[in-house]
C-alpha cells in the first residue's frame, strides 16, 4: 500500500432521465453547463485542483460524448506520466460480461484496477454535481478523525430535507443515524454523495455486498448502512459553499441562472480554483452595433446582433437583429433568427429558431426545453 | 506538406511599438482579443500539414518561451518532429555582419541538415493572414522552381506598407528583384516574406553567402543567386494585415470589428490556435452596454464599451466609457474611467475617475502592469 495516497473514482454512468431531451444523446455528466462547461468538469477540476491525479471514471450510459470530452485528461492536467485519468466501462471476464448494477457494484467490478494503484484511501465522486471543493481538506479531516468512512454533507433548507439522504451527527461530527428522504428530519445535513473510504476496509465490504443477492449494490442503501451497523467509524464532513444537483430541466435552468446573480457563491472567476474544460480554440465573441447585452454570460465564437438579457450563451451562437432573448440558456451552435422573442427557454445544440418565432412568455412558471423538432414545457 | 520544413524567424533589429515591444518581439504582440501575432503563421503552417517547425526566437526569449512552450496548442508537442526553439547563441564563428539574419541560419544549419524534409518554408510573422500554404507549396513543387516567393498585389494610397519588401517584375512579367517599398507607386507587389526553397539550394545559397560575405540577410542571398536558380512567385489574394508599426497594429486590431475580415482571418483555411487560459465566459453585468466590440472570455464588464477590442480576463467597472481602445489581458478599469484611443498592456490598472485620450494616429499606451491614477495619486 502506498501510504497516504488517495485516488478518486468518479461515477459517470447515470442517465439523468428527468433531464429529458438534455440526456437523450449524452450521459448526465456530459450535459453542458454554465456557458462553456460540462457538468463533469466540476469534479474533474476539483480533483486536479486538490492534487488528486489518479482518477477512474466509470461510464455506462451513452458514453461517446463523455469519452471524447475527457480524452486523455489533458484539459484537467490529468494526462500524467504515471496515473492520470482512466475511463472504466463495464467489461467482460471469465464469467462473461455484466453491466454495472449499482454504484457499489461499479467499484466492485474495478477492484483489480484500484489494487494496481494500491492507494490507502479511495474518494468516491459523482459526475452529476456542480460545486467547487477541496478534497484534500476532506482527507485531512478523515485522517484527523481516524475515520473508516467520511461523508461530505451540506446544510439544505429544512423544507427540502425530504428530498435528500439526511445524516444526524453528534457534536464531534460522528454520524449517529442515517435517514433516507425522511418526512420529519432531525437534521438538515444532506449527503452530497461524496465519500472517502479506507480502501482495505471498503474492499472487503464490496466483496461481501456482492455476495448478498438481496443487495441493491448501492453505497447509500447498502454499503454505508452495513458499515455503520458493524460499528465502523463514520464521520460527516461539513461542506460550505455552492452545491447543486441538477436533477430536472427546471433546476438545470435555475442552476445556470444562479451564475448571473450578484452574490453567486460559485465564483467561476476565482483564479485560485479554476474550472477547466476542453478547449475549442474559437475566436472571441463579437457584439454588434445594434446589440444590447445585459446581465448575461457569453462565450467565444458568438455573434450577437440582437438583444439578450439574463441569459447564458454557449459557444458559436448567432443572435440576429431584432431577436430578443430573456432568461434563457442557449447551448452551442444555435441560431436565433430575426425578430424572435424567447423567454425562459433552454435551447439545445444546433437548433435554428426561425424568424419571428415566439417561445415562452414573461413571468412564466415553466421552462421551455427547445430541441430541433419539439418544445417541452417543464415545471 | 509532409516534405516541407517550416522555419519562422522572429529575430529583428528593432520593433517600433514603443512600450508594447519593450519586452516582446513583434511576433508576440497580443492581437484580436486572445492571440499573439505569431499564432497566425504557426497555425497556417500546421493547418497546411507542416509538422516540423523551427523557430528562431530572437533576443526577447522569455515572452516567446512562455507563449510557445512545448507547442501543444498547435499540436506540435510531438515525439517525432514538432516544434523546435532556437535561442540566440554567442559563439560566432563567421566574420559576417551581425546586422542581418544570415548568421542565424548558419548557426542553426544542423537543424535543417538533420531534418528529413527536402523543402523549406522560411517565414516571418508580421504579415498576418489566414493563408492556404498548401496551395502555394503545390504550385512551387509543380513548377519545378528552386525558390518561390509569396506576394500580394496591393493598392496602398495611404502608404501603409512603407519599408516593406516589394517584388519587382521585368517587362515580360518574370521575377526581377526584391526591393524596399518607399511609397513611390500606389499599386505594387508586396512580398509576404514567405520563401519556399529546395533544401540543396538553401545550403548552397547559405554557404556561398557566408564564404563570399556578400549577404547580411537570407533574402539578399536569394537575390544574389538569381542568375543561378529558377525563382518564381506565388500570388496570394486574401486579406493581409501588416504589423510593422504602432499605427498599423492599432488599425489591424480595429479591422477585426469588420465581420468579413474576422471571418476570413479566423476560419478561411483553418482555425487559429493559441495558448488556452481556461477563462469562464464573459459576464456582461447589469449596467453593461456594448456596441461593435470584440470581446474575449473571462471578462466582467459593467460599463459602456464601443468599437473596442477586449482581451481575456478584463474588468471594466460601472460608469466607465471605453471607446476605440484595446484593453489587453487582465487589465482592470475602475469606476468612472473614460478611455478613447487607448492601448492598455497586460495587467494594467486604471484607477477611479481617470480620463485617458489618445489619437487614432498615436494611441495612448499604458505600459504593462502600470497603475494609472488621477493626478498622480496612487
Amino acid at each position: 500500500m502506498k501510504e497516504g495516497k488517495m485516488i478518486a473514482m468518479l461515477l459517470a454512468g447515470g442517465q439523468g432521465s428527468r433531464l429529458k431531451l438534455l440526456t437523450k444523446e449524452v450521459a448526465k455528466p456530459a450535459v453542458p453547463f454554465g456557458g462553456k462547461y460540462r457538468i463533469i468538469d466540476f469534479p474533474l477540476s476539483n480533483c486536479s485542483n486538490s492534487n488528486i491525479f489518479d482518477v477512474g471514471i466509470l461510464t455506462q450510459y451513452k458514453p461517446y460524448h463523455l469519452n471524447s470530452h475527457i480524452g486523455i485528461g489533458s484539459a484537467w492536467d490529468l494526462d500524467r506520466r504515471s496515473g492520470g485519468v482512466r475511463i472504466l466501462p463495464p467489461h467482460t471476464d471469465e464469467q462473461g460480461g455484466r453491466w454495472y448494477k449499482g454504484t457499489a457494484n461499479a467499484i466492485y467490478e474495478n477492484i483489480s484496477f484500484i489494487d494496481e494503484l494500491d492507494p490507502q484511501y479511495v474518494l468516491i465522486l459523482s459526475g452529476d454535481h456542480i460545486y467547487k471543493m477541496d478534497y484534500s481538506s476532506m482527507l485531512d479531516f478523515h485522517k484527523a478523525k481516524k475515520a473508516d468512512i467520511t461523508i461530505s454533507v451540506i446544510e439544505v433548507p429544512w423544507e427540502e430535507t425530504s428530498r435528500f439522504g439526511i445524516l444526524n451527527t453528534d457534536a464531534d461530527q460522528f454520524i449517529t443515524e442515517f435517514e433516507e428522504k425522511p418526512k420529519h428530519a432531525k437534521s438538515n445535513l444532506a449527503s452530497m454523495g461524496i465519500y472517502i473510504f479506507d480502501w482495505k476496509s471498503l474492499r472487503s465490504y464490496l466483496i461481501a455486498d456482492e455476495k448478498n443477492p438481496n443487495s441493491e449494490n448501492d453505497f447509500g442503501k447498502n454499503i454505508i448502512p452495513q458499515m455503520k451497523h458493524d460499528g465502523k467509524r463514520t464521520y460527516a464532513y461539513k461542506f460550505e459553499g455552492y452545491w447543486k444537483d441538477v436533477g430536472t430541466v427546471k433546476s438545470y435552468w435555475e442552476a445556470n441562472m444562479d451564475l448571473l446573480s450578484e452574490d453567486n457563491a460559485l465564483d467561476l472567476y476565482d483564479a485560485s480554483w479554476k474550472i477547466y474544460t476542453k478547449n475549442k480554440h474559437l475566436p472571441p465573441q463579437y457584439i454588434g452595433s445594434e446589440a444590447s447585452v445585459v446581465n448575461s454570460m457569453v462565450n467565444e465564437g458568438c455573434n450577437v446582433e440582437g438583444s439578450i438579457e439574463n441569459s447564458i450563451l454557449f459557444n458559436e451562437i448567432l443572435i440576429k437583429k431584432g431577436a430578443k432573448v430573456f432568461n434563457s440558456v442557449i447551448l452551442s451552435g444555435v441560431t436565433i433568427s430575426e425578430d424572435c422573442e424567447i423567454h425562459n427557454a433552454v435551447i439545445m445544440e444546433d437548433v435554428t429558431v426561425k424568424p419571428g418565432t415566439v417561445i415562452g412568455k414573461p413571468d412564466s412558471e415553466f421552462v421551455y426545453l427547445v430541441s430541433k423538432n419539439k418544445i417541452i414545457e417543464s415545471e | 506538406m509532409k516534405n516541407c520544413l517550416g522555419i519562422i524567424n522572429l529575430s529583428e533589429v528593432d520593433s517600433p511599438f514603443g512600450l508594447l515591444s519593450q519586452n516582446r518581439p513583434t511576433s508576440m504582440l497580443p492581437f484580436a482579443g486572445r492571440y499573439r501575432v505569431i499564432d497566425f503563421m504557426l497555425s497556417n503552417m500546421v493547418n497546411s500539414g507542416i509538422n516540423t517547425i523551427g523557430v528562431f526566437t530572437g533576443n526577447k526569449v522569455r515572452s516567446v518561451m512562455d507563449h510557445l512552450g512545448s507547442g501543444s496548442p498547435w499540436d506540435l508537442d510531438r515525439k517525432i518532429n514538432g516544434l523546435f526553439l532556437f535561442t540566440p547563441t554567442y559563439d560566432y564563428t563567421t566574420i559576417n555582419s551581425k546586422v542581418g539574419d544570415i548568421d542565424l541560419f548558419f548557426q542553426n544549419k544542423s537543424f535543417v541538415k538533420n531534418a528529413k524534409q527536402e523543402n523549406i518554408l522560411m517565414s516571418k510573422t508580421y504579415m498576418l493572414a489566414n493563408i492556404d500554404l498548401n496551395a502555394a507549396y503545390e504550385d512551387f513543387i509543380a513548377s519545378g522552381a528552386d525558390i518561390s516567393i509569396v506576394y500580394k498585389k496591393v493598392n496602398d494610397p495611404m502608404n501603409r506598407f512603407i519599408g516593406c519588401d516589394k517584388i519587382n517584375f521585368d517587362a515580360r512579367g518574370e521575377f526581377e528583384s526584391i526591393g524596399t517599398n518607399l511609397g513611390m507607386e500606389e499599386n505594387f507587389n508586396l512580398s509576404l516574406e514567405m520563401y519556399f526553397v529546395k533544401k540543396a539550394v538553401y545550403f548552397d545559397m547559405l554557404f556561398d553567402s557566408i564564404e563570399k560575405g556578400n549577404a547580411n540577410y537570407m533574402k539578399q542571398a536569394v537575390l544574389n543567386s538569381l542568375s543561378k536558380y529558377k525563382i518564381r512567385t506565388y500570388e496570394f489574394d486574401g486579406y493581409v494585415a501588416c504589423i510593422n508599426n504602432l499605427r498599423n497594429y492599432f488599425d489591424a486590431n480595429m479591422a477585426i470589428l469588420n465581420p468579413e475580415i474576422s471571418n476570413e482571418l479566423f476560419f478561411k483555411h483553418g482555425q487559429i490556435f493559441t495558448k488556452a487560459k481556461d477563462e469562464p465566459s464573459t459576464h456582461y453585468q447589469k449596467n453593461a452596454r456594448i456596441k461593435n466590440s470584440f470581446v474575449a472570455n473571462g471578462c466582467q464588464i459593467d460599463g459602456y464599451v464601443e468599437n473596442s477590442i477586449i482581451f481575456r480576463g478584463v474588468n471594466i467597472a460601472k460608469g466607465c466609457i471605453v471607446r476605440n481602445s484595446i484593453l489587453m489581458q487582465k487589465t482592470h478599469v475602475d469606476q468612472n474611467v473614460h478611455l478613447n484611443y487607448v492601448i492598455l498592456d497586460k495587467r494594467t490598472t486604471v484607477n477611479q475617475g481617470v480620463t485617458l485620450i489618445g489619437d487614432p494616429s498615436l494611441p495612448y499606451i499604458g505600459g504593462k502592469k502600470a497603475v494609472i491614477s488621477k493626478e498622480g495619486k496612487s
